[in-house]
Formats: C-alpha cells, structure tokens, sequence
C-alpha cells in the first residue's frame, strides 16, 4: 500500500516550493556581548564560578548549568582540536589559549600544513561588526605565544537582535495520485479525484485509502469546475509570504461531484459586499488560468461567485 | 493504569511582545529555575526532562532541545523534544505524563516555549498545509479557522457578539495576571469596531503575539511529598486526532475534542461537566474557538455556546469559570500555551492561583490544541 506501481519509473519529475522566511534573533546576554564586541576585535568568553572560561561568551555552563559569573577577554591564539574540509574550506574546532571549550571556525591556509593541535591565531575581516564572521578565520601560528584571559570590566552593551534570513528550496515528489491529479490538471484542465469503494462523490486530493473505511478508493471521476463553498473567511491584512493583496476571499470549497474541499481564493472589490453575499452555501467556478498551466492547484488562478 | 502522576512545581517567565534581553535557551531556563525552585527540588532531582516548542521555523533554530538542554543544565540526562504545533506543551506534558505513569521517570521536567518575535507567524504556520494542495492560499490558520466560525454562526448561532463576550471575559480576568502582557479592557463594542483581519476574526479577537516559557514538574505520589502538600493530580489527560481531508469531517463540534473528553471524563469520573468541574482553563487563539469548546467539552449542549456565555456563566462569579487568567488574550507564547493552561488550571486546585482564585476550586479542566483544528486534547486535575 501507499506505493507507486511498479511499472512506474523511480524518477520522476517533482514539484518545487521554496519557504523563505525572515528572522529577528535574539542571542541573549552573553552571546549578545561576544558579537558586540566583534567591532573591537575583542573576543569575549565567560568565567563561570567552578573557574571555567568558555568562548564564545555562553549564558549558562554546559557542564552544570550555572549561571556565568563575569565576562572575560580571552586570547586571540589557540589549537586546533579536530579538522574537516567543506567545499575547499577547512572547518576546524578551535581551542582558544585558556578556555575549557572548542568552536567550530575557519582555517586560513594550506591544508596540508593542518594537524591536530596546530597553534593559529585570529585573523579579523574588517568589513564584518556583529557577527562571529568578522573574524575572518583561523591562521597558522606555530610560534604564537600561548596568551592568558583577561578581565573585562566594561564590555559593549549587547545586541539585542540580529536579522537573519532562510531559504529553504524544496523538491517535493507526488507520488501517484497526486501526480495523475496534477497531469490531469496541466495537460486537460480538470480536476479529477477518486471515488471511495462505496460512494460516487470523490475525494480530493485523491489518495490510495480512504480516511473513513480505510478501505482501498476506487475510479478515477472528473469533477465539476463548480462547487459550493463550505466555509469562508474575508482576508484584510497582509502577512510575510502572502501570494495576493488583500482584500479577497479565502474559501473551502466542495467541488459538484466531491466530498471534501479544496482549498481557494476569490477576489472581491469590497469587504461590507463580500459578507453579505459571499458564505458557506454560495455557489462558485473555478476560472482558469489564460496562462501555461504549470500542473498546480494555481492554475485554477482564482473561484467567482456565480448565480443560478 | 500505573502510578497516579501530580504537577508538583510550576513556573513561567513574565511573558512579552518581544524580549531581546534573553535568547531562547534562556528564556527557557527561567520558567525552568522557577519550577525547580516551588517544586523544592534542583536539576539533580529531576529524571527525565520533555522539551515542546512550536515549529522549528518559529524560531530558525533546528534541534532547540539541544541548546535548551545546555542551558538549564540537563547535560546527560533523557531528553527529547516535542512539538504539536499549538498543542506542543499539551503534547509536552502528556508525554512526561506518559513517562511517570509507566513508572520510568519518578520525576519528569516538562519545559515548553516559543518565542515569536523571532520570526513570520502566519507565513511558519501556513506551511502546516500541504505543499501540493492549499498552502499558496493558506493564512496560518486564521483565514480557516474564520471559515469555519462563519459556518458555525449559520449551524450554531456563534454570533460576533458571543465571541466578543469572550474576547471582553478574558482579556478583563487577564488584569489580574501577573504574567500577561496585555491587561487592557475591552468593550463588546470595541470588539465588534476592531479591524477585521480575516472576517469574522477581528482585531480584538486575536491574542496577542508573545515570547514566552512555561515549566511543570510532573512526579509520581510517593515523590510528590518532598515537593508540596497539595499536589495537583491529574486525574485524565488526552490528546486525540481526526483525518483532515476526510469527507465526514463537518468542522462544528471539535471532533478530536469531543472523542478526548469522552475518555478524559470516563477516567476522571466525570458524569456532568459543567456542574462537577469548579474552573476551565482552554487555549483559544481566536475568540470563537472558545465557544466551540464549550459544545465539545460538553459544558453546554451544541447551540447553546453564545447563550453560555452571554449569560455570565463562564465569567469568575459564573457557575462554571473559563479562563480566569485570561487564557491567550492575556498572552499567547504558542508552544508554552499548553503548559501554561496546565499550570493555571493546578494551581487552581492547589488554592495558589496568583490570578484570580476561584473559591474552593477542587476540579479544574484544562484545554489545549494543535494543528488547525485535527489536534486537541483536555485534562482533568484535582488536589
């Protein structure tokens, strides 16, 4: 069950989507700190009470979850502990003279002359404040002295948030049923559904089980490009990510010759008529896209309300 | 079932619109530090620790247990996150609940939190649907949850005015709160005058947008004696699903909930909800989601939500309270809600609630969900 036929090829074509999203992070007290202290090509660690330093400055100790009891200045030389390469970067951990703990940073040289417990030293970017990238990276330092941590009485105030941004692409397979849907969309117009073993009425999306009997579906049916809507909400605010300006309608929609929704729009010029003359029972069609039909839910471009 | 399972320590931070003085790990660990500390016990005490957070796009920091852990000092102990979307500290909770019961954790840490002000609410929260069907219309889950309060006003007479009743209940009990952020009263009018967002849902029916952490120590009764004298047991708790795309789901009555309370009431002996229990506490992101849960928890027959309400019952001097700490209108850290509506609902039945005490409470139900409207679950305390 839930598989495709085996007459169907592993590669297949997919659906791509993308979420991208933008953040605001909050690093908190000490990791604020750290990177506000970048633009001084300073690095901060903390001291915690049992007399361990740890840099990059941490609110609280990982070994017993202790509160930090002061900053610190720590060294700018160290150690490698452990060493990768990515894409021609060397990634190394970094063991700062004086501290318990190791990051990851780059290396800035030649492989071959990377080993474990190598002396390097910071090497600072100078178009970078703010983040842990205005050190540019790591060097070779085999005759660094080894430094001592300081103390720091009057550290920048810290960041209190830092932009930051995803972008996560993705490339989705539709597996069977999806697929013929989404063929059948792109290539002929409609929307086809399968029947339940029992009934006439399709479910849409169509699937291999039916949610109910959990008995396998039946016939492929082709629904009407009309329907009724069930429920409807009035959109009039704009949000991050939203594919159309409001005001307009969203609205789940039973298509003529399916049991459940489908999820869809309908553009309206005025709020105060919408609610009065757009609800669930309000008979819509769904019209296409004069556009290429990509095989997507949106090249059903938008619902409008019909009268019969 | 296994061993009987109390809240004997609970703690959550003073919840914000934004707080930029903490990451998230430490905003955590101060919901964390002051459960440990009215629980009477330290990190060391604890067996077993539960973490619940909204969507990792809330917050862009994959794997957060792990960070979390670190921070409040769980360093070798069990842990794992949980995550149900709304429901995440619901979900949380039943699984350390899970844990004591089946007598693998004498202790259990449950810690939930969000913080919103990290990232784009309603654009983290449309990727709930699926990519292929309805996510490029999706608005979070405000633009269906309003679809379907529509439909609700035709089928079960949950008019704007009921739900601005809501709004005006909770968001004037939330005054008391020590740890809301928006104490503002409200009028029905302001309510039904407030801009309309995704009509039905306006303005005023919205809670706020919080960063915020809730904690809970869950204990098994032998331990519970070290941490207080007067438990918090929880006499039921579950948390149910229904198909979403099935051809029967009608959307008015909460299914899942309904289902949730029929075993919830069953283990609790409960026979007749709204006279037995004395305080509700339910998580409503939107106003009207609040008279649903009336029908569906059975404290009114279905079409009688608006007349409950409008009728003061479920106001602090009704005869069945709903949200005396003001529920989501007062502050709404989405992964901690559920949590929070536990702790509110035990301390209630600990006679220590710092909101408004309801007199003599014994038996309080508490509400929580997930997902768009496919996750919800309650709970029965008492002391």
């Amino acid at each position: 069950m839930y598989s495709a036929p085996e007459s169907m090829s592993l590669d297949m074509p997919t659906f791509h989507a993308e979420i991208s999203l933008p953040y605001t992070l909050t690093p908190g007290g000490a990791a604020g700190t750290f990177l506000a202290e970048m633009k001084n090509r300073r690095i901060v660690g903390s001291r915690f009470a049992n007399g361990e330093v740890v840099a990059p400055a941490q609110d609280f100790s990982a070994s017993d979850g202790e509160p930090m009891a002061s900053f610190v200045e720590v060294p700018q030389t160290g150690e490698i502990t452990a060493f990768t390469r990515v894409d021609g970067t060397i990634i190394a951990f970094i063991k700062l003279d004086g501290c318990a703990n190791e990051f990851p940073h780059r290396v800035l040289g030649d492989l071959d002359a990377v080993r474990i417990g190598q002396r390097v030293k910071a090497e600072w970017d100078d178009g970078v404040e703010n983040s842990i990238l205005a050190i540019k990276g790591f060097v070779i330092a085999e005759d660094a002295a080894v430094g001592t941590v300081s103390d720091l009485s009057e550290p920048e105030e810290a960041i209190g948030s830092l932009d930051y941004a995803l972008a996560l692409p993705y490339e989705h397979a539709y597996g069977p049923y999806y697929g013929r849907m989404f063929d059948e969309i792109k290539g002929f117009g409609r929307v086809m559904g399968v029947r339940t073993a029992d009934g006439d009425d399709a479910l849409l999306p169509p699937r291999e089980i039916d949610d109910i009997s959990h008995t396998p579906t039946g016939t492929w049916k082709t629904c009407a490009d009309t329907g009724t809507i069930r429920g409807c909400s009035i959109i009039n605010m704009e949000f991050i990510g939203q594919t159309k300006k409001p005001p307009y309608v969203y609205a789940e929609i039973v298509l003529d010759g399916a049991s459940t929704r489908l999820i869809h729009l309908i553009e309206i010029d005025d709020v105060e008529f919408a609610k009065k003359n757009i609800g669930p029972g309000t008979r819509v069609r769904a019209i296409w896209t004069d556009g290429e039909r990509k095989g997507s839910m949106a090249d059903i471009e938008r619902f409008e309300v019909i009268e019969e | 079932m296994g061993h009987h399972v109390a809240i004997v320590g609970v703690g959550q931070t003073h919840h914000a619109r934004r707080r930029t003085d903490v990451s998230q790990a430490g905003l955590v660990r101060e919901a964390v530090d002051r459960a440990l500390a009215d629980a009477n016990l330290e990190m060391g005490d604890i067996d077993t620790v539960v973490v619940a957070s909204g969507p990792v796009l809330f917050g862009a920091v994959n794997h957060p247990e792990l960070w979390v852990a670190n921070a409040i000092g769980a360093k070798g102990k069990p842990i794992f996150r949980v995550t149900s979307g709304g429901g995440a500290g619901f979900a949380g909770a039943l699984a350390g609940y899970y844990q004591v019961a089946g007598g693998y954790a004498g202790r259990t840490l449950v810690v939930a939190y969000d913080k919103l002000s990290e990232g784009p609410l309603q654009y983290s929260i449309s990727t709930l649907y699926d990519p292929f069907w309805g996510r490029e219309f999706a608005v979070g889950i405000m633009g269906f949850s309003a679809a379907y309060w529509r439909a609700r006003m035709d089928a079960l007479g949950h008019t704007e005015e009921a739900a601005a009743m809501v709004s005006v209940k909770n968001r004037r009990n939330a005054i008391a709160n020590p740890y809301a952020h928006m104490k503002k009263e409200v009028t029905v009018d302001d309510v039904l005058n407030s801009k309309p967002l995704c009509w039905p849902i306006k303005l005023l029916d919205v809670p706020p947008i919080s960063d915020g952490a809730a904690a809970i120590v869950l204990s098994n009764e032998k331990l519970a004696a070290k941490s207080t004298q007067k438990p918090a047991f929880i006499n039921g708790i579950a948390y149910c699903c229904e198909a979403d795309n099935a051809a029967e789901r009608s959307l008015m009555l909460s299914e899942p909930l309904a289902l949730a309370a029929k075993k919830v009431y069953r283990a609790a002996g409960i026979t007749n909800p709204r006279r037995q229990f004395d305080v509700v506490e339910v998580q409503e992101p939107y106003s009207c989601f609040e008279l649903n849960y009336y029908e569906s928890l059975g404290l009114c027959p279905p079409g009688e939500a608006a007349q409950l309400v409008a009728a003061g019952a479920t106001d602090l001097d009704g005869d069945i309270p709903v949200n005396p700490s003001g529920g989501c209108m007062g502050a709404n850290p989405i992964g901690a809600v559920g949590v929070v509506r536990l702790i509110e609902g035990a301390t209630q039945v600990m006679g220590r609630n710092e909101s408004n005490q309801i007199k003599n409470a014994r038996l309080a139900l508490v509400q929580s969900g997930g997902g768009w409207a496919n996750l919800r679950g309650c709970a029965v305390l008492s002391a």
